[in-house]
Formats: structure tokens, C-alpha cells, sequence
């Protein structure tokens, strides 16, 4: 319950940020998925039934404030979940690194994910997305590391443990 | 009980449930008043306070900075008096923005007037939660008797359609989301066709036989077809016009009219347009 009440918190305020920043500033899509790097997280650090219930649950949070599909991010979400929670799975150790290359990842996925559930793979507008999808990608991982600290720092102070190496 | 194969692999077995909880609400074609969609509106409500709060910190915190700025490196014995001329920009700065946004109303209310529909003025206080969907965030709701489908146009033109309605708020998709759908007409020509959003930010014009005639320029109407949309509002102007590539339609870009990115207030048709035959546009 204390790791859900945490990252609901904070998804709520991601979601805020997400949603009003690109309004008050003209970042548009380099705006960094905070979202997503929490699910990231939840799939590096914390590997019981209550992540996996939280990653959908940051999805259909997104869902509410992204987009026109209900269930889509939702969708999205569990699957990078399942991801990270495999790819941590797969360590020995979790450095930075990997948390980055997730995020990357997660955000391709989840760019993709949503273009073409929408409008289908239409070679020449999918062309499109690469250039601002990178770009989106790369900002979003590099706002991970802070993310991926604050939520440890968080989850510590909660008296929660989190995954360091493969158990 | 913890060595059992349920119990080692729970955590991949949830989410496989859980893949599946996702597949069905997106699969199901949920109606706006179904259960599922619930928590979802009870969400743009949770937010609308901070997003209320900070699209107005933001006005604050633009003005301050650019105060800042202009008093860095003055002498300290001028900064009473630069202190003194900032307040009064500050304030000059704020009646020249009250006075923008009277101007704002002044034209949808002109706009209201002109369609002779019922129709209501709303903020806007965000936009999409990711940025490859192109959706906004209206600072009201079925409270004031909006509903999913009401169209939302600006003085420059249509914007978009309401896709969830809240007590307070509500979200717009835009016509250039690729989501997005409108059935519309050449001014010039009276070609029809449906504009829809592209990736780029943009709209494009589909389904237009390359045998009609689209030129440059021409102005894009919206055809009142689609029964959410009423006839004749602006939508864009054509920008490009190709036949290149296989198939049987033309190419045409166009510009949309709204600058969306840059509206603040957006009129919200509470009113279901006319319904038309399939000859009247033309």
C-alpha cells in the first residue's frame, strides 16, 4: 500500500507537470514522459504484484490525459513493465545505465505504440515520428537518473525494499 | 506455498491479467457514461486545480523573470527608481493582457453571435499528457452543460471536438491529432474530402479525386456533414497541393487556421449543428 500511495503521488504530479508545462512553455514533445519513467522504475526496483498493479494503473492515469483510446497507455505501461521487470531480471547488478537504456526504450515503445494504434503504419508519416520520438527519448532519459533517485530516496524513507541485484 | 509455480511467477502472471484488462478497454469501444471510463474523469478532475493554478503561475512567472532580467546591472542607486518603472510595467504589462483577454471574449462572443448557436467560453489550462497525440485541457465541464462531441471552435477556427467531459473539465481532441476526422469542403472548388492531423503537426486533406480542382490558397470550410461541426467555418487554408505516388486521390497539405498552441480561450458549440443531406454542400 505505502509503495502505491508513493507512486501515486508522484504520478499525479508528473501528470500535472506533463500536462501544463507544453502550455505555459513551447516544449511540445520534449517534454520528458515522467510518467514512464516511474513505470521504468517500478519495473527495475520493485518486483511484487503491487508494481505490476501500479504500472497499469500509471497507464490508465496517462490515458485520462493523453490521447483518445482508453487502455492504450495502459496497455503500453504493463508491457514496459514487463520489460524492465524481465531485463532486471536479467542483471546481476543495476547501474545507471540500464535504467537509462530502459527509459530510451520505454519511450520508443510507447511513441510508436501510440502513432500506430491510431493511424496504422503509413510509411511516409511513421518517418515523421523517428526525428521527434529520438529526441523525446533522449530527454526523457536523461531525466531518468533524477527520477530513479528521488523514488529511491522516497521508497527508502518509506521503510520500502527495493531490487539492487538479481535475487 | 512461496515455492509453488503460481507464487514464483505472480508478478508476471498479474501482468498478463492485467494485458489483457488493457486489451479489453481499448478493444471494447467503451460509450463516454461507461463504468470503465469513470476513474478517468474523476482523474481530469483531480488535476484541474493545479492545472488551473500553475497556467496562471505561468503568466506570473513569465512577467516576473523578464522583471528580473531588466534590473540586473543597474546601479544601486537607480534601483528604487527601476524598481518604480518595473511595478509600473508590471501593472502596464497585466491591463495590456486584460485588455488582450477582453479582446479574446469580445471576438468569441462575436463569433457566438454570428452562428447564431448556443455556445459557451472555456479556458484552456493543458495540453496532451505525452505530445504524439495533439489533445488539450478545458477548464470546464457537463457542469455547465458541455458533452463528448461538442464541437470547439476559436475566432481564427475550428479547433477541435470535446473526447471526455468531466463536472469541471473537459478534453479537446485537435484536428491535427491523427486521430482526428472532419468531413470539409473547398470554398472555391466545393471538392469535399475529410481533414485529418499528421504527425508533423499539420492536417491534411484525404479522399480528394485527383480530378477535382484544389489549388494553393484555396480555403478549407467544414462541411456541417459530420453532425458536430456546423457549416462554413474555416478550418485552414491549402498549402500544398501533389499527385505523387500511386493511387487514385490527390496530395494536399493544409495549414490549419487556429494556432493552437497559442490559444487561451476556445468557444465551445453547446448546440448540435443542422442536419444536412448529401446535396446541400454541393
Amino acid at each position: 500500500m505505502r509503495l502505491i500511495g508513493i507512486f501515486s503521488i508522484v504520478t499525479l504530479a508528473a501528470l500535472a507537470l506533463q500536462t501544463t508545462l507544453p502550455h505555459l512553455l513551447p516544449v511540445g514533445m520534449l517534454m520528458p514522459d515522467l510518467a514512464l519513467v516511474l513505470t521504468v522504475d517500478l519495473g527495475l526496483r520493485h518486483h511484487g504484484a503491487a508494481a505490476a498493479l501500479m504500472a497499469f494503473g500509471i497507464g490508465y492515469a496517462t490515458d485520462a490525459f493523453s490521447g483518445s483510446q482508453l487502455g492504450l497507455n495502459a496497455l503500453l505501461f504493463v508491457l514496459v513493465f514487463i520489460l524492465s521487470y524481465w531485463l532486471s531480471r536479467g542483471f546481476f547488478s543495476m547501474g545507471s545505465g540500464l535504467g537509462i537504456a530502459a527509459v530510451f526504450g520505454a519511450v520508443m515503445l510507447c511513441d510508436y505504440g501510440n502513432y500506430l494504434a491510431g493511424a496504422g503504419w503509413a510509411g511516409d508519416s511513421s518517418g515523421l515520428l523517428l526525428p521527434t520520438t529520438l529526441l523525446q527519448a533522449s530527454i526523457t532519459a536523461l531525466c531518468a537518473p533524477a527520477v530513479f533517485a528521488l523514488m529511491s530516496a522516497l521508497t527508502r524513507a518509506a521503510g520500502l525494499r527495493e531490487r539492487t541485484s538479481r535475487s | 506455498m512461496r515455492s509453488s509455480f503460481l507464487w514464483r511467477n505472480r508478478v508476471l502472471l498479474l501482468s498478463g491479467g492485467l494485458l489483457i484488462l488493457a486489451l479489453h478497454l481499448l478493444t471494447s469501444g467503451l460509450r463516454p457514461d461507461a463504468r470503465a471510463t469513470r476513474p478517468a474523469t474523476a482523474l481530469l478532475e483531480v488535476l484541474r486545480p493545479f492545472q488551473v493554478f500553475e497556467a496562471g503561475f505561468g503568466d506570473e512567472a513569465n512577467g516576473f523573470i523578464h522583471d528580473y532580467l531588466e534590473l540586473v546591472g543597474t546601479r544601486k542607486e537607480n534601483d528604487r527608481l527601476k524598481a518604480q518603472l518595473a511595478a509600473l510595467e508590471g501593472q502596464q504589462t497585466r491591463l495590456v493582457e486584460l485588455e488582450n483577454e477582453n479582446r479574446r471574449l469580445s471576438d468569441l462572443l462575436e463569433l457566438r453571435d454570428a452562428l447564431q448557436m448556443k455556445a459557451v467560453a472555456a479556458n484552456v489550462i493543458g495540453n496532451d499528457a505525452i505530445g504524439v497525440s495533439q489533445t488539450m485541457i478545458l477548464a470546464e465541464g457537463s457542469r455547465i452543460g458541455l458533452r463528448r462531441d461538442f464541437a470547439v471552435i476559436s475566432k481564427d477556427g475550428v479547433v477541435g471536438k470535446l473526447i471526455a467531459v468531466a463536472p469541471d473539465v473537459s478534453r479537446v481532441l485537435l484536428i491535427d491529432d491523427h486521430n482526428s476526422a472532419l468531413d470539409a469542403f473547398d470554398q472555391r472548388s466545393r471538392a469535399r474530402g475529410i481533414v485529418a492531423g499528421v504527425l508533423d503537426g499539420g492536417v491534411t486533406m484525404k479522399y480528394v479525386d485527383r480530378s477535382q480542382d484544389i489549388k494553393t490558397g484555396d480555403a478549407i470550410v467544414t462541411s456541417g456533414m459530420d453532425g458536430i461541426f456546423p457549416r462554413g467555418l474555416l478550418v485552414g487554408t491549402v498549402t500544398a497541393v501533389s499527385q505523387e505516388g500511386p493511387g487514385l486521390f490527390l496530395n494536399i497539405g493544409v495549414q490549419p487556421a487556429a494556432d493552437f498552441r497559442k490559444l487561451e480561450q476556445v468557444l465551445v458549440l453547446t448546440q448540435k449543428p443542422p442536419e444536412l443531406t448529401v446535396a446541400d454542400p454541393g
